[in-house]
């Protein structure tokens, strides 16, 4: 774009200053990243020697060199010099307008008068420079790179790792010994106690043997399906899925043979309430009258006893938590009989909550049973606040408070002005069903069906829905416990 | 240079006179306006790049002073149009009435309306129903009215400067878009600041004869007009214009983050030609021979205020336009390449 010349040189100029001002600008960034690059021979001056300090020098040289060069051969077009000296000078953009009308065909007659006021306004610019000065971020961290290499240089050679990774074998081993030292005596007492088992224990509180689960090589009872899982060669084979496609895998076929399922839940439930009491008998068990008892071995006892009180979450009589502290206590100033009082304590509430979880009677009521005897004790609701079936009463014949075996119509019924329920005389002849809400005379009716006649038909169909998964998880305890509870009454 | 100065001194003259009477009507306005110098420059700028001003102000503030003071500075005519509900078209663009001649015969003879004058104060424009204020519209875009088929050319220099009150609402009919576009400017009106309040009282609570002098004919303005479209623009200055317009609109991919975030509609095309037209009146206005990036920067906010229309978030934050415009306008020159890092690219 020839334009007059005073123009061009005024451009020209401002040009050059663009082009030192880059120069200087991509050449402080050069020497940053020089700098750095610099250090990697510097710490290689052991294998390098001499070289090293060479190559530092050569980098850090060909950084700022390289970074200058680029900022000064970057495209610079004239329309740019050209608005950065209408800046620079405050021409408001006279130049590059000038510049660019002067040669468009399509320009007016007051193009010119621009140009000529443009030249007039460039000739009585002094030469000056008018491009600032930039500085790049990197050129505050130019000393970091530059000390660094300047105390590497100074400094003695750094020895560089060997090409051989260390060996952790030993310390493996070391590792194992110390597991085993710090475990070993409480896991042969459980493991003795897992042998004495009690031949003769009812199914619903049969204490199993979780020694295996801790690693152990627990023996199994005969019959116990739960040991195919456990410490058969069954259970340590690889899974063969050619095999399994054409015969089926034997631990599957177990798993349809639902009455005989080992109850995995309920272990998953108790296995640490259980630990503890097995490990406290193992404790107990094991001393020589005349022994004293390791103080390590009730600490860690009574911590773990205190982890379950926090997730049990319990208040009040059933907390075990305020014994633990006290026997932590004890144990602190050294009275081993105290602390071993106050777990023997702990255990026995441990054991009672066990129990009352275990009850059916604790099922209906739980927070529930709870706020009816707050209720009750408040003095407030009559008989018909407590539901269709307060406890003790109701459902099961003759141990309700009404003449009804079925107990009396609920207050909500009660309360309706219209009784739009069935009503009429009963058939003549042999009555069968139970119909709790029916109303008018038939709900004198008392129920011919026996209740226990058909608890087990149901039971049945509880456990095939628990095995289909038809029961959500998070039920299934609660189902069971139910069923449990009915056994009881 | 392929070809040399034809008529330098012609066109500099030329220039110093439009820089000599853009003086003169300023200091015949000031005779009597006191202070609103950006607004008084806004409107001579809407005057001589050819297009209308909207004046929006509370009232009491000056607008239609500034506006009959104009028109007596100008050897125009002036018809001026005080806008209520009941007001028709018919009484803005004029009707067809029925005369009788010397032979007694009958016919219709179109009686022209206020509309036909160079200058046209369209009072509290906001206050007639929409239907009549449509029937500015054609005159605006088009210099001339249609009545019963036939068109009727309005004088040039047709100049319409609008009035609008912002704060009462009530019963009035906010401008349609479509209305708005067509006023080159949006000038909004400020309370006066102390000095200018003590300049009021003194000036209009002695005895004051002031005469206002007539400095521009309407042959002079339209001259003034040409000249105005022959100033030369920078591609990059071009630019910048364009980048200031499409910053408005949020479809477009590089529109700043507030536009995307409180406008609904960006300006129209007529943004760009109304802040390029403005930037050159400033620029010539200024004794200059080109367009820069200050007279873009400085016609921004009337060109542009009028035509963004803010979405539901906007509103309901009352974000000022002006402030988005500005931000608008940084946005875009850092777009064009106007930073301070441009020299390191």
């Amino acid at each position: 774009m020839p334009g007059p010349p005073v123009l061009d040189r005024l451009v020209g100029d401002v040009a050059r200053q663009i082009r030192l001002r880059r120069a200087e600008f991509y050449g402080l960034r050069g020497l940053f990243w020089g700098a750095v690059a610099a250090v990697v021979p510097l710490v290689l001056k052991e294998s390098l020697g001499f070289w090293s300090y060479a190559g530092a020098a050569i980098l850090l040289i060909a950084g700022a060199g390289a970074g200058a060069l680029r900022g000064f051969l970057l495209k610079l077009p004239q329309a740019e010099a050209a608005r950065l000296a209408d800046r620079g000078y405050a021409l408001q953009d006279r130049i590059s307008t000038a510049l660019e009308w002067a040669e468009r065909p399509d320009r007016t007659p007051i193009v010119d008068a621009l140009v000529t006021d443009a030249v007039a306004r460039a000739d009585q610019l002094g030469a000056r420079r008018i491009i600032p000065r930039r500085v790049p971020r990197e050129a505050k961290f130019v000393p970091l790179p530059l000390l660094l290499g300047l105390v590497l240089a100074a400094a003695p050679p750094i020895p560089l790792p060997q090409g051989r990774l260390p060996n952790f074998s030993v310390s493996r081993d070391e590792d194992e010994e110390k597991v085993k030292d710090r475990s070993g005596d409480l896991k042969q007492a459980e493991r003795r106690q897992a042998t004495r088992r009690d031949a003769v224990q009812r199914a619903d509180v049969q204490e199993r043997d979780l020694a295996p689960r801790l690693g152990g090589g627990g023996q199994s009872q005969p019959g116990d399906l739960a040991a195919i899982f456990k410490d058969t060669s069954l259970g340590g084979r690889a899974p063969d899925f050619s095999s399994f496609l054409k015969k089926g895998d034997e631990r599957l076929r177990m798993l349809e043979q639902l009455d005989r399922l080992p109850d995995l839940q309920s272990d998953f439930t108790q296995s640490q309430t259980r630990m503890v009491f097995q490990k406290a008998k193992a404790l107990r068990g094991g001393l020589d009258p005349n022994k004293k008892v390791s103080p390590e071995k009730l600490r860690e006892l009574l911590n773990e006893m205190e982890r379950l009180g926090r997730k049990g979450g319990g208040a009040g009589q059933g907390n075990w938590s305020g014994d633990v502290y006290e026997g932590m206590e004890a144990l602190e100033g050294g009275q081993s009989d105290r602390a071993m009082e106050a777990m023997e304590r702990a255990l026995s509430k441990m054991r009672s909550r066990e129990e009352r979880g275990r009850d059916g009677k604790s099922l209906k009521g739980g927070r529930e049973s709870d706020r009816r005897g707050n209720r009750r004790g408040q003095g407030q609701g009559g008989p018909g606040d407590e539901g269709d079936f307060p406890e003790g009463e109701g459902l099961l014949p003759g141990r309700g408070k009404s003449g009804s075996p079925k107990g009396d119509p609920t207050a909500r019924l009660r309360g309706s002005p219209f009784d739009v329920g069935v009503e009429g005389e009963s058939r003549p002849g042999r009555k069968q069903g139970i119909d709790t809400n029916m109303l008018g005379r038939g709900a004198q009716m008392p129920s011919r069906m026996q209740y226990m006649g058909v608890l087990g038909q149901y039971r049945k169909m509880m456990e095939e829905s628990i095995a289909r998964e038809q029961v959500p998880r998070d039920f299934q305890t609660q189902v069971k416990e139910y069923f449990q509870s009915l056994d009881e009454k | 240079m392929a070809q040399p100065p034809v008529s330098n001194q012609s066109q500099e003259q030329r220039v110093a006179e439009f820089v000599k009477a853009h003086e003169a009507l300023r200091a015949e306005v000031g005779k009597i306006i006191v202070g609103h110098a950006d607004v008084v420059g806004q409107v001579l700028v809407g005057l001589f790049a050819g297009g209308h001003v909207l004046l929006e102000g509370v009232p009491g503030l000056g607008k239609t002073l500034l506006i009959k003071t104009l028109a007596e500075s100008l050897e125009l005519s002036f018809s001026r149009i005080q806008f209520t509900p009941d007001l028709m078209p018919g009484d803005i663009i004029g009707t067809n009435i029925i005369v009788e001649d010397a032979q007694a015969r009958k016919h219709f003879q179109f009686q022209r309306g206020p509309i036909f004058g160079h200058i046209l104060l369209a009072d509290e424009v906001n206050r007639a129903t929409p239907k009549t204020q449509s029937a500015l519209l054609e005159g605006m875009q088009e210099g001339a009215v249609t009545v019963s088929g036939s068109a009727h050319p309005l004088p040039s220099p047709f100049f319409v400067l609008a009035t609008q009150n912002p704060i009462e609402m009530e019963g009035t009919y906010p401008l349609p878009e479509a209305q708005l576009d067509r006023f080159l400017f949006k000038v909004r009106v400020r309370y006066p600041a102390l000095e200018e309040l003590n300049e009021i009282i003194d000036r209009t609570t002695h005895v004051r004869d002031v005469e206002v002098r007539r400095v521009l004919t309407g042959p002079q303005v339209l001259s003034m007009r040409e000249l105005v479209r022959e100033i030369p623009i920078a591609s990059h200055v071009r630019d910048l214009a364009s980048f200031i317009v499409l910053g408005t609109h949020p479809q477009w991919e590089r529109a700043p983050e507030a536009t995307r975030r409180f406008i609904r509609y960006g300006a129209s095309p007529r943004g760009a030609q109304a802040l390029v037209l403005g930037a050159k009146v400033r620029a010539i206005a200024e004794g200059r021979f080109n367009v820069s990036v200050e007279d873009l920067r400085a016609m921004a906010l009337p060109a542009l205020r009028h035509r963004l229309i803010l979405n539901f978030e906007g509103e309901a934050e009352g974000v000022d336009v002006d402030e988005l415009v500005g931000q608008i306008v940084e946005s875009a020159e850092s777009m064009s390449g106007s930073g301070k890092e441009v020299f390191l690219r």
